[in-house]
Parts: structure tokens; C-alpha cells; sequence
């Protein structure tokens, strides 16, 4: 991963974007290369304003966006931009009355994929690729909301393309599904683009090599999860008894309190940070300015 | 016909009906029966077809077509004949369909797929025997061209319009590479000084079961 | 019964078997099922199985019934059929209900026009004047062309919106191909009904350019304004004169006579062009 701007194959520079008077997005820079980048933050923090400008869905008010050296901006190199791009919007809706096969169909052909049976091969690969193909009759009413988040993923592998923008991929996936998601990822064909957000640390850190953490309309943080659980090193205690002292803390799974924060809890013992204690540091910190 | 044993790969459960069955519950939207029908004939579809035209791509394009024509069209196949004959005859067309869109001709073929010139059972009698009798020998002293043409409008029961399209010549070619093929078949069964018979040789390719 | 034995179906797979032999193993094939499964052996079982799921997707999609059948055989582009079944306003249902209302509204014109019911106005005698006979139609049958185009543009009735934009097609083309079709498909009853309405001869005629100018003016303020608002303020633009014009002038007739035509056709050609003009608009989608 390079944080040289020169070579990057999406490049943001000083994006900005307010709803009313909320800023969304206050002077975003982001540079992302090939292979899986990951988008934490909270809700609300700017993540799907900010993955619905670089899918040409969303204007800025300031600030450029470059995709493969184009520019959304230009009208020729904006469509250019969507030939290359899939996108899965946060509650995606679909046509109820539409079959998973109809659906596919219909977004195939928005992708200009017109010829009636390359536009099955695609459909047929795709629903091979997320395991729907016993489903391709079922009507999208019919399905559970698993599968039809599996179908909204589905939706934007088609036409293979070189910049995948998901956004909460992983929402409403149970853990095998989880895994499959993470094996179909990594197994794309043509090593494209991928930035998908979320605002849970496991998925970042089982699936994604880079992190972006964005927390009030700016971007905290930039580095690997490792990089991001180290920023919590020296930091995290566990504890047999809650201190109130700490930033954070929770009971955790082996019946001891873990706790985010600079002041040790007596008889505390450190611990190795995660990337979910990275994040919830960098999250207070955020809050507390 | 009877029933089908299962060979490796196909879907489990489907053995039980015939292919009448599969066909009618294919041609009412069972897409089980669509997918059985597929893994039963799909094989040997394919082979035959490769005999008649080399391009892979074509030969899949046409298989798929010859499926989808069996679903949903209630009441194509009246019950009668065989199964696998029914499906030749769709397919070839299909596969004719397939070679003018590669080719680019012209001329439309009809909307649906006409029925099947089932080969009658006289001639299936013959056809098996040939390859130890005369007729065999006739046939390999035949050329190749004169024995296309003879193999497509007899074997497989087409037109002459669409013997045309299948060999790649022009409908007239076709007319006169039948007469030409006749004549000369004719010829070799009634020449006086053909010697005897070769013996079958051949005779191990076939079993008995 | 004699089969075929492995290797002649192997050689006859691969095309090595002479031609006398291949006639015999064709014609023994489609009798015997039991060689015909041991010659399926002989293919490569990837290459079945990727035809066998582009199949089975082309199955689930079918043809789509027959009036798209009719469709495709007349030369419309399969790509653009389907992309017309993501429209409410062309199916069954949507057509249903234009139909429901339409029977009822021109139902009470031709009903109080031929005495048999009486308004709820002060009584007066059968054989009212056809103008305040056709109001309720008048106002209700552009309006209800409207609602088909706005059906059919905007966001809040397509729930793939968002895919719609960020995709390579036209935003402008998929546009006007789903209104242009809306619009004939609510234009064919509307017309139909006021050929059984009582009134004058050239009605049926009359009605068309002003549905027209109205969903253009729908169109064009969609560029300007928030979709919503759009469909919104076309509407009112038309219910409102024609409300007023029952109450000054006795009937809403005028509004469908000659100056109005002349006033619906320089409306609908100056919306063309402002439409044509701003159509740069529809490629980013409402998200604001």
C-alpha cells in the first residue's frame, strides 16, 4: 500500500460536503490502491457520503476526486468512471416483484451488457460466485435478508469491474456468511479496487490489509490493523472490577473487565490491544475534542 | 423408451421418470425436470452435434437453445416417437439457427421448431447393419462432400435450404450433391463385379449385453 | 440387445470412427438411453456444467410473456423490454387501476349527461350542458397521464434508484424511454374513454396535447426543481385553471378549444427544449 499520491488508482484531495448544517465530510484526503481497503466509523461520521461521491452517485461541494486518472466532474469521463465501477448503497431497495435472476438482468443491462446471453454468462457467474443459483426463479419478496444482501453483493460484481464501493457489505451476514464473503473478496478476478465500510473492528481486521478511520468528517487514521491496534499499545488493562476512571469499559468474554484508557485500574493487567481497541480510542479522542 | 441408467454426474432423483415425463414436466415449467433433462441428453447432444460442426462455442449456443425450446412449450411433443429422436430434431435446427448467426446469412427459419423427421424404423434397421455390408463400403468410397450432403438431408432429416446453411454451400450445391451421391451409391450396390463382401472386422466394436 | 462399446463411442466422441460406422452408432443412439448416458462420459463434464447454469439463468429469466414477444419480433431491443419492466406505471395492476378510475369518472359524466342520475347541485333538468357534464373527466384524465410519467421518473417509486445512476447507461435515455412508453400506455385509455363520453367530436383529439404539455412541463421542472415538486406543481398547474375555469365560465371546455391547443403546444415545445437543455441533470440522480 503506497501513501504516494502519484501512483494511487483513487485519489481524493480536500473533500468536503454538508447536508444543512451538518458538515459530512470536512477536508477528506484518501489515496487507495488495488486490493480491500476498509471505511471505519461510526454512523453518521461521513462513510456513506463519502462512498457515494467516489460511485459518482454524490457531487461535492469542494475538493477533486480522480478514479483512474478520470474525473467524475467531465460528463464523458464520469460514464467512462461507472463502465468500471460496481456499487452496493447502504439499503439498497430492489423491485419486489422482480425475480433474483430478473434483478441481476436488469442491472446487467444498466451495465451495458446487452447481448441476451453474455448477460446470462454474467448472471450465471455471479449468483455461482454468492451461491444463489438454486434461487434464480425466487422472487426477491420471498427471500430472507441475508440472501438479499448476498444479492445486493452480487448486483455489483457484474461486468467485472475495476472499482467495487460497498457500502455495509457485511450487514445482516451471519458469520458464515461472513466468511464466504471475506474467501469471495480476495478471489475476484482482475485484483480491482475494493473500499467497503463498516462500522465493526472484526471485519476490518480479518478482511481488510488497509484501514481508513473516519470519525466526524475526517480521516483519523491511515495505516494497517495492526498499525491501528498498536496505536492502543500500553492502553488497554484487564481487570477483575469495573473502573469508572477508564474511558471505556466492558466485561469481556473470559468474565474479566477490559478497559480503554491511560489510567490503570489497580491490579490490572495489560494487555495486547485489537483493533477495536485502536478504534475506540481514536473514536474518544475525536468525541472529547 | 425405457428408463435411463444413471451415469456419473447426473442429478440424484431423477432416474425414476422417463423422458416422456421429463418432457411434459419440462414443457410446464419443472425446472428440475429441465435440469434432469439436461444431464440425461446434454452429452451425446453435444458429440452429435461437434460431428457436424467444429466450433465449440457454436455447438454450446445451440445446446442451450435446444433446451430452452423444450421449456415452457407446452404441448410440442405429441408423445409419440422417441424422446432422443424429438431432441435431434429440435437441435439440429438449433444448431442451424447457431451457425447463421456465426456465418451471418439472411434468410430467417421459421418461429418455432418444426417437427422432427423421426428416421423410420425400415431405415434404422438398415443404418445399424451398415457398417458390415455393402452399403458401408459404398458409403466410404463415396467423397466426403457427396457423403455431407447425403448424411444431412437423409440421417438427420433436413431440408435442402438448411443442408445448405449446416455444409456452408449454396442450396443448388446441395440439390446436386444428393443426385450425384444417389447415382453413385446406386452405381456401387448394383455393380455385378463388386467383390465379396469384407469381412467384419469391425465386429468387436460392438457388444452384446 | 447389441450396444455400442467403449471404445467405438470413445472413437466416435473423437471423431476418429469412419463414416459408415458413425451412421450406425447416430441411428443405435436414438434407441438405446443406456449408450447414450455412456457417450456423455466422453465430454468434458466443466464445459456441461457452465452451459447447464447459463441455462438454467436463461430458464429463470424466460421471455417475458407475450405481449414483449410481440414486441421483440417487431424490432424493439430485448435490453430496452426489460428495462421497461422496472416500471410501475406499465403493469397490470397500474393500468388496472387508471382503467377503475377512469370508468368511474366517465361513468358519472355520461350518467348526469343523460338524466339518470342527478348531480348533487340544485336539480335542474336532463340535458346539462355537456361543459360541466365533462369537468370531473377534464380535470381528472390528465392527471392521471401525469401520475403515469411521474411513476416513471421518480426515485421514490424505483428502489434501485441509486443503481440506476451510478451505471453507464443514460441516465437521459432510461428516462425518457420509461416516460415516452408511461405516457402511450396511459394515453390508450384516456383516449379510449372519451370516445364513449358525450361531447363534442374532437375530444378524444383535444385531450392529447394538453396531457402531453403537461408531462413535459413535469420533465422539464425536474431539472429545475426536486422531482417531488415537480410532478407536484404540473399538476396543480393544470388542476387549478381548470377548477377556475368551471367556476367563471360555466365549463372547462375552453381549455381544451383551439387557443388553449396553440398555449399547450408552445408549452410542450418550450419544455422539449429546456429538457433537451438540462438533460445533464438526470446523470447525477436527486441525491441531495
Amino acid at each position: 500500500m503506497t501513501l504516494d499520491g502519484s501512483t494511487a488508482a483513487v485519489r481524493v484531495d480536500g473533500l468536503s460536503r454538508r447536508y444543512g448544517a451538518t458538515r459530512a465530510l470536512d477536508g477528506v484526503d484518501l489515496r487507495l490502491e488495488r486490493g480491500i481497503t476498509g471505511l471505519l466509523g461510526p454512523n453518521g461520521a461521513g462513510k456513506t457520503t463519502l462512498l457515494s461521491i467516489l460511485a459518482t452517485v454524490g457531487e461535492p461541494d469542494a475538493g477533486r476526486v480522480s478514479v483512474f486518472g478520470l474525473d467524475p466532474r467531465q460528463a464523458a469521463q464520469r460514464v467512462e468512471i461507472r463502465r468500471r465501477l460496481g456499487y452496493l448503497p447502504q439499503e439498497l431497495g430492489y423491485h419486489r416483484h422482480f425475480t433474483v435472476a430478473a434483478f441481476l438482468d436488469y442491472v446487467a443491462i444498466l451495465k451495458e451488457i446487452t447481448g441476451r446471453r453474455r448477460r446470462a454468462e454474467e448472471v450465471a457467474r455471479v449468483l455461482a460466485a454468492i451461491g444463489l443459483e438454486t434461487r434464480a426463479r425466487t422472487r426477491i419478496r420471498a427471500l430472507s435478508g441475508g440472501m438479499r444482501q448476498r444479492l445486493g453483493i452480487a448486483q455489483a460484481l457484474l461486468g467485472k469491474p475495476d472499482l467495487l464501493v460497498l457500502d455495509e457489505p457485511t450487514a445482516g451476514l451471519d458469520p458464515e456468511q461472513r466468511l464466504r464473503f471475506r474467501e469471495l473478496l480476495s478471489g475476484l478476478p482482475g485484483d480491482p479496487v475494493i473500499v467497503l465500510s463498516t462500522h465493526q473492528a472484526d471485519d476490518i481486521a480479518a478482511i481488510c490489509p488497509h484501514v481508513v478511520v473516519l470519525l466526524q468528517g475526517r480521516v483519523q487514521f491511515t495505516g494497517t490493523p495492526a498499525d491501528l491496534a498498536a496505536t492502543a499499545a500500553g492502553r488497554v488493562w484487564a481487570a477483575s472490577e469495573r473502573d469508572d476512571r477508564a474511558h471505556l469499559a466492558w466485561r469481556g468474554g473470559d468474565n474479566r473487565w477490559r478497559h480503554v484508557g491511560d489510567d490503570p485500574p489497580a491490579g490490572a493487567d495489560l494487555v495486547a490491544p485489537t483493533v477495536e481497541d485502536g478504534y475506540l480510542l481514536l473514536s474518544h479522542a475525536a468525541g472529547s475534542r | 423408451m425405457g428408463v435411463c441408467e444413471p451415469a456419473a454426474g447426473m442429478s440424484p432423483g431423477a432416474e425414476e421418470r422417463d423422458d416422456a415425463a421429463l418432457l411434459r414436466a419440462a414443457a410446464w415449467g419443472d425446472e428440475g425436470a429441465l435440469a434432469a433433462l439436461y444431464d440425461r441428453h446434454a452429452g451425446w447432444l453435444t458429440i452429435r452435434m461437434t460431428r457436424r460442426c467444429a466450433l465449440p462455442d457454436v455447438v454450446d449456443h445451440a445446446v442451450q437453445d435446444t433446451f430452452l425450446a423444450l421449456w415452457r412449450e407446452a404441448g410440442a411433443y405429441r408423445g409419440g416417437g422417441d424422446v432422443a429422436a424429438f431432441i435431434w430434431g429440435i437441435g439440429i435446427r438449433r444448431l442451424i439457427d447457431a451457425i447463421r448467426r456465426e456465418t451471418g446469412a439472411r434468410r430467417r427459419l421459421p418461429w418455432r421448431a418444426a417437427g422432427p423427421d423421426v428416421v423410420v424404423s425400415a431405415e434404422d434397421q438398415v443404418l445399424v447393419g451398415i457398417e458390415h455390408g455393402r452399403l458401408g463400403q459404398a458409403l466410404a468410397g463415396l467423397s466426403p462432400e457427396l457423403r455431407g450432403a447425403i448424411e444431412a438431408t437423409v440421417l438427420d432429416g433436413l431440408t435442402c435450404a438448411e443442408a445448405a446453411v449446416l455444409l456452408g454451400v449454396a442450396e443448388g450445391t446441395v440439390k446436386s450433391r444428393c443426385h450425384r451421391a444417389r447415382v453413385a451409391l446406386r452405381a456401387a450396390l448394383t455393380d455385378q463385379h463388386a467383390g465379396p463382401e469384407k469381412p467384419a472386422h469391425r465386429r468387436e466394436a460392438w457388444r452384446t449385453s | 440387445m447389441t450396444h455400442a462399446g467403449e471404445d467405438l463411442l470413445r472413437g466416435y466422441a473423437a471423431g476418429t470412427v469412419e463414416v459408415a460406422e458413425v451412421w450406425s452408432v447416430e441411428a443405435h443412439l436414438m434407441a438405446c438411453a443406456r449408450c447414450r448416458s455412456a457417450l456423455s462420459a466422453h465430454v468434458d463434464a466443466g464445459r456441461l456444467a457452465r452451459s447447464r447454469s447459463v441455462l438454467m439463468v436463461r430458464a429463470a429469466l424466460g421471455d417475458g410473456g407475450r405481449v414483449r414477444r410481440l414486441l421483440c419480433r417487431c424490432g424493439v431491443p430485448d435490453h430496452l423490454l426489460r428495462l421497461l419492466g422496472a416500471t410501475p406505471s406499465l403493469r397490470r395492476s397500474w393500468l388496472l387501476s387508471v382503467l377503475g378510475v377512469l370508468s368511474v369518472v366517465a361513468a358519472e359524466a355520461v350518467a348526469v349527461r343523460y338524466g339518470w342520475v342527478h348531480a348533487s347541485a340544485a336539480a335542474r333538468p336532463a340535458g346539462y350542458r355537456d361543459a360541466e357534464v365533462l369537468a370531473p373527466f377534464l380535470l381528472v384524465a390528465p392527471l392521471l397521464v401525469l401520475a403515469g410519467v411521474a411513476a416513471a421518473f421518480l426515485p421514490m417509486f424505483d428502489p434501485a434508484f441509486r443503481l440506476a445512476v451510478a451505471a453507464p447507461f443514460s441516465g437521459f435515455t432510461l428516462l425518457l424511454v420509461r416516460s415516452v412508453c408511461a405516457l402511450a400506455a396511459a394515453l390508450v385509455p384516456v383516449v379510449a374513454a372519451t370516445f364513449l363520453l358525450p361531447g363534442p367530436r374532437w375530444l378524444p383529439l383535444a385531450l392529447l396535447l394538453p396531457s402531453l404539455a403537461l408531462c413535459a412541463l413535469a420533465l422539464a421542472a425536474a431539472t429545475v426543481l426536486d422531482p417531488r415538486a415537480a410532478a407536484v406543481t404540473a399538476g396543480v398547474l393544470w388542476a387549478v385553471p381548470v377548477l377556475l375555469l368551471l367556476e367563471t365560465a360555466h365549463g372547462p371546455l375552453p381549455i381544451v378549444q383551439a387557443h388553449a391547443q396553440f398555449a399547450c403546444l408552445a408549452v410542450l415545445c418550450a419544455c422539449a427544449m429546456v429538457l433537451l437543455a438540462r438533460r445533464d441533470r438526470f446523470e447525477w440522480g436527486w441525491a441531495r
